[in-house]
């Protein structure tokens, strides 16, 4: 079983990429795939308080977020610094624990892939 | 060693292509092996059957390139949920949606992003070449 790290660096409603990311770490746990998340940089805005896509016509990215337990992914992390730079007042429910640099740099050693990572 | 690749950028658009050729032809030429590489998000337009390439002193002719990569054994897997939407569909999905025609080159083939978990799952490195 390959462990993957899925790095998304992207803000919620500004492209598909984020959707299609998360769609992406759901195939990926469905293969028996070990499967964590890292939300980073402009990544954090997903986990906005608040937040809904129905004025966009889109999918609310948090809801999609909260959904991944179901799909076996559990390991939910977001850079701290990267939410203490925006201030973004995150949804707590959503349980992505808040990690620093060393931490994510040990994230990413102990993964065997890890996809998306490009800002 | 196994590598899979993927491709995000667009032709013409982003240097995603001509990095990805460039690396797989390489490592073909290392006696490495390709075990997929998957088009995804803006990159499925590679697999459009209407490309013209610009008219450069240069012409880099991609779908050639791409052709020659195909040609030896490489598979180009193109995400169907990122190609439909962006209008590439082959005679199946061109039925299915009542569309005019085909416009997947027969170079590619749309398929589920199981195949790109599939190829990661099977290959050593995985290399993505973003937009």
């Amino acid at each position: 079983m390959k462990r993957y790290l899925f790095i998304v660096s992207r803000s919620p409603y500004g492209s598909s990429v984020v959707l299609e990311q998360l769609e992406t770490a759901m195939v990926a746990a469905a293969f028996d795939g070990d499967v964590a998340i890292l939300l980073r940089d402009d990544g954090v805005w997903n986990l906005q308080q608040h937040q809904s896509g129905d004025a966009l016509e889109r999918q609310t990215l948090a809801k999609v977020l909260s959904g991944l337990p179901s799909y076996e992914i559990d390991r939910l992390y977001v850079c701290a610094s990267s939410l203490q730079m925006r201030n973004v007042a995150i949804d707590q429910h959503l349980g992505f624990e808040a990690v620093d640099y060393p931490a994510q740099q040990a994230l990413i050693r102990n993964s065997d892939v890890v996809i998306g990572g490009q800002p | 060693m196994i590598y899979a690749l993927a491709v995000h950028g667009a032709p013409y658009s982003s240097n995603a292509a001509e990095h990805a050729i460039g690396f797989a032809e390489a490592l073909l030429a290392c006696g490495h092996q390709i075990e997929r590489v998957f088009f995804f998000h803006e990159g499925v337009y590679h697999s459009l059957n209407s490309h013209v390439p610009p008219q450069t002193r240069y012409n880099v002719n991609l779908a050639r390139r791409w052709q020659s990569l195909h040609s030896g054994g490489i598979e180009l897997a193109v995400c169907i949920a990122s190609g439909i939407k962006r209008g590439v569909v082959n005679e199946t999905e061109q039925e299915r949606y009542d569309l005019p025609s085909d416009t997947l080159s027969k170079t590619f083939e749309l398929v589920g992003l199981g195949q790109l978990i599939g190829a990661i799952a099977t290959a050593d490195r995985y290399v993505e070449f973003p937009a």
